[in-house]
């Protein structure tokens, strides 16, 4: 007798309730989108994808994206290298910092970037006489980008290499293997599965990102205006089916995402219960 | 009379066939242990007996009536389960009065009850404490208190002994042992370890492969083990693939295996023995291993590697020693039966002297 | 920092790597916040963050992001358990959808959900017509919005306790005489329940800081639907940074008492589950 599968009314209520919650908050807003991006057709569709502006901020969303990913996957591993293969003094401290730009609200992200290298910072005098303009500007949209997704690669990596222990590169390291050849060879065998999810939701939240890179855009459309902003400006103009339009190229990119997840979540727990 | 009986049980998880045609009966008040290898569905007869498994087949009998359909929590079971179970959210007090709670018990006989329990197990004063902050000897009792709780007619406990360190396991076996026999209530527990069912069961049901090979005392089971299982898996037995090259035995079935455990070898130094001088056979050490109390030799005889138990109080053995060897019985193998053999020498030792 | 001695090389490197991103990132901006703040004067602080309408726009970020966490609570654990618990035809489908709100940009999200609950919209005509409910432009908009981008905090952090249960806790609850019921009282709840605290103070505090979803479908009408974040939006487009930082520092300080609740409630639960009360 299973205990675990006793009371099917109830289990067939609690399944009922799930499906229509999510129906209603997940899927709906996702047809709706599809739909209204269609209303005027294949052409108007078409149309407003392959608009000038439209590709341009898709574009730079995909350069904040990249740089997004590639600066916090060099950090991610570092740090998650760090936290789990050493003892040192200021371990937590160092994890509080790294979990921090993620409980803190978008809008405050961008604000600190804002107070950090404004007009009033006394940064701002230093950056100018170099020409180098930061807020209201890419680099300024792709600082938000890299704050927001932070911790996303090395909160992935830190409980496998946990799990993994230390024992396999002491091993190695007292045969004399290098720092390189240590990781290349006995570390990221363990983490490949979980540095390609957390490069994964990393993506996803890079080219999704809107809050901050509102406060640090200049908004100017065509050069600092990102797919959501551009998907903001066109809305508030009542241009329903251009934002809609340029929303369901996110959508794809959401669903794509997901699918992913699940594929590598596969791998990555067969590569977890490998490591216990 | 028997107390909880099992009849023609089957039970499958998915493809396997875990419980093949079982039949047990056990008296009331006994200690029965059911023994065997991992895997060999002692587990599964004792889940079909608390309730938590239905068999597929089969009747199973606790006081004269049928409880198939009966819950578990209705059979009149205690049950101390493996990693013991206990509630981690729950202090001792809590954990031991749960099974009284949800039967509505009133408070006041609850506390009776509990306290009555604490002073049995020893554990007076421990009643606040959660049970990470408890000793393994203490969770077990813990445990054992809480099955008492509700006064269940029968205890059923999985693998006892199996999370608690050598040392204390030992003391507690001890320990158990008495307090069922204080409490007389009939016990059913799974072991693998055959020491451990040996020193504290007054019976043994020996499981493998999902049958019941043999059932009966400690002693019936150490001699006469009923199977080749049996004869195998108690006592320290080594199987032996021509017995009947052996000086002294003749083939008297089809296969020539046996079974042969240390106690039934001796070995000596050569000249060492008189009475055995004609009667045994030659034989090159090749290990000896220091038991502490006494020393395990293990010698080659016709291509078959066997030991013996040596006193630490006789002349020292080396390795590569050729030394003398008397085996007094074996186990031979007939079948799905075993048959006790003896050495023919020993019926005419008038002779041999 | 204190190195140990440890056979593996490249702690130097590693750390170095670590120390310069993270200084860029995130320690030199939070600096600056912090010598900025300082130079606040505290009067004006206070008059700032005192105004009714930002203390309106506090109370409507709380109050939405509160609800919007207890449903999510509910739904949360509903959906953990069916995910655990039950073998049923579109399970992977629901396993996968949860984590939506995550991979949608929250833009896009909110001009969908704001489209949909208008009282002209599909499913806000049918509260409108029905019950003169209105949802897009008022606080129930901003709770939908907010229960979206919160699904998955609480099945995440739920999901994988329930997963590790050890079924002997129910057996023995069950052969103990105790029904489905009281077993998941008395027994699995207590279990989940630092899940479910985490869960809910995580969805909380990302909730009280949203932007993106809320936005559109909040309508922003001062004292009745503008939220925090907008606030400090406001003043920035207004050049005010005094302001718009006075904002900021409180609401990151009821971030911090949010976050500092749960870490009481898991310190409080691990002392007593590994015995160190």
């Amino acid at each position: 007798m299973d205990l675990r599968k006793e009371n099917k009314a109830l289990k067939y209520i609690l399944v009922t309730i799930s499906f229509i919650f999510l129906g209603v908050f997940l899927i709906l807003p996702l047809i709706y989108i599809v739909i209204t991006a269609l209303k005027e057709g294949i052409a108007g569709y078409v149309n407003a994808v392959t608009d000038e502006y439209a590709i341009k901020a898709a574009l730079l969303t995909i350069e904040a994206t990249v740089f997004a990913v590639i600066v916090n996957t060099i950090f991610g591993v570092a740090a998650a290298w760090l936290i789990t293969k050493y003892a040192f003094k200021g371990k937590k401290l160092l994890s509080t910092f790294i979990d921090l730009p993620v409980t803190v609200s978008p809008i405050i992200a961008g604000l600190i970037y804002v107070l950090t290298f404004g007009r009033q910072s006394s940064l701002y005098p230093i950056l100018d006489s170099y020409g180098i303009q930061i807020i209201f500007a890419v680099p300024g949209i792709v600082l938000a980008t890299i704050f927001v997704t932070f911790p996303f690669i090395s909160r992935e990596l830190i409980p496998v290499l946990t799990a993994q222990g230390t024992d396999e590169e002491e091993a190695a390291a007292i045969m004399g293997a290098n720092t390189f050849t240590i990781f290349r060879k006995v570390t990221f065998p363990h983490i490949k599965w979980a540095l390609l999810y957390g490069i994964v939701l990393c993506t996803a939240r890079a080219m999704g990102e809107f809050g901050a890179v509102s406060v640090l855009s200049g908004h100017l459309r065509g050069k600092t205006n990102t797919l959501p902003l551009y998907i903001e400006l066109l809305y508030q103009g009542y241009d329903f089916t251009g934002a809609f339009a340029a929303s369901s190229i996110l959508v794809v990119l959401a669903i794509i995402v997901l699918i992913l997840r699940l594929v590598i979540e596969k791998h990555g727990r067969k590569e977890l219960d490998l490591n216990k | 009379m028997a107390y909880v009986e099992l009849h023609d049980i089957n039970k499958h998880f998915k493809k396997f066939h875990a419980s093949k045609d079982i039949n047990i009966s056990i008296e009331k008040g006994k200690l029965v242990a059911l023994l065997g290898p991992s895997g060999s569905g002692k587990t599964t007869i004792l889940r079909m007996i608390a309730g938590l498994e239905q068999p597929d087949s089969g009747e199973i009998v606790i006081d004269g009536k049928v409880v198939n359909n009966v819950p578990g929590s209705e059979r009149g079971i205690g049950f101390v389960f493996q990693n013991y179970a206990l509630f981690r959210y729950m202090n001792v007090y809590d954990n031991i009065a749960f099974g009284l709670r949800v039967k509505k018990v009133p408070e006041d006989k609850i506390k009776e009850r509990v306290t009555e329990l604490l002073t049995l197990i020893n554990c007076e004063g421990l009643e606040k404490r959660y049970p990470s902050q408890l000793s393994g000897g203490q969770k077990q009792r813990v445990a054992f208190a809480r099955a008492l709780a509700p006064n269940p007619q029968i205890l059923l406990l999985d693998e006892p002994f199996a999370a608690i360190d050598a040392k204390v396991r030992l003391e507690l076996r001890t320990w158990l042992r008495q307090m069922i026999t204080k409490l007389n209530i009939t016990s059913i527990f799974v072991t693998h370890d055959q020491d451990e069912a040996i020193e504290v069961a007054d019976e043994i049901i020996v499981t493998n492969q999902g049958r019941v090979e043999q059932s009966g005392t400690p002693q019936e089971l150490y001699k006469n083990p009923a199977t080749p299982f049996v004869a195998q898996f108690i006592g320290n037995s080594v199987e032996v693939k021509n017995y009947d090259k052996f000086r002294y035995f003749d083939k008297t079935g089809e296969t020539s295996v046996a079974y042969l455990r240390p106690e039934f070898v001796s070995i000596f130094k050569k000249g060492e023995s008189v009475q055995f001088a004609n009667s045994a056979e030659e034989a090159v050490v090749e290990d000896i291993i220091f038991r502490g109390s006494n020393i395990e030799v293990k010698v080659r005889i016709h291509d078959n590697l066997i030991s013996a138990i040596r006193s630490i109080n006789n002349p020292e053995i080396k390795v590569g020693e050729t030394v003398d060897v008397f085996i007094y019985r074996i186990y031979v193998v007939q079948g799905d039966e075993v048959i006790l053999a003896t050495n023919s020498s020993l019926a005419d030792e008038a002779i041999v002297i | 920092m204190n190195k140990r001695r440890s056979v593996i090389p490249g702690f130097g490197i590693s750390m170095g790597i670590t120390i310069t991103i993270l200084s860029i990132v995130v320690l030199i901006p939070l600096c600056s916040l912090v010598v900025f703040s300082a130079k606040l004067s505290f009067s004006e602080f206070v008059y700032t963050v005192t105004r009714p309408r930002i203390l309106s726009g506090y109370f409507v970020s709380i109050s939405t992001a509160f609800f919007a966490s207890l449903v999510n609570v509910v739904m949360g654990l509903i959906l953990a358990w069916i995910l655990v618990r039950y073998d049923f035809k579109g399970k992977k489908f629901i396993d996968g959808i949860i984590e939506l709100p995550f991979a949608l940009p929250t833009a896009v999200a909110g001009i969908s959900l704001t489209h949909l609950t208008t009282t002209n919209g599909w499913v806000g005509q049918i509260f409108y017509n029905l019950f003169g409910i209105k949802i897009a432009y008022t606080r129930i908009g901003i709770t939908i919005a907010l229960i979206f981008i919160g699904i998955p905090f609480v099945v995440r952090s739920v999901q994988p306790v329930l997963e590790k249960i050890d079924i002997q806790y129910e057996e023995a609850a069950f052969i103990l005489g105790a029904d489905s019921k009281t077993t998941f009282r008395k027994v699995i709840f207590p279990e989940i329940l630092p899940a479910i605290i985490s869960g809910f103070t995580l969805a909380f505090a990302r909730s009280i800081g949203e932007y993106g979803s809320v936005v559109f479908i909040a309508g922003n009408t001062p004292y009745e639907t503008e939220i925090a974040p907008l606030l400090i939006m406001a003043e920035l487009q207004e050049y005010d940074y005094s302001a718009a930082t006075s904002i900021a520092l409180v609401m990151l300080g009821i971030a911090v008492i949010i976050l500092s609740i749960n870490a009481i409630a898991q310190s409080v639960v691990s002392k007593r589950v590994n015995g160190k009360a």
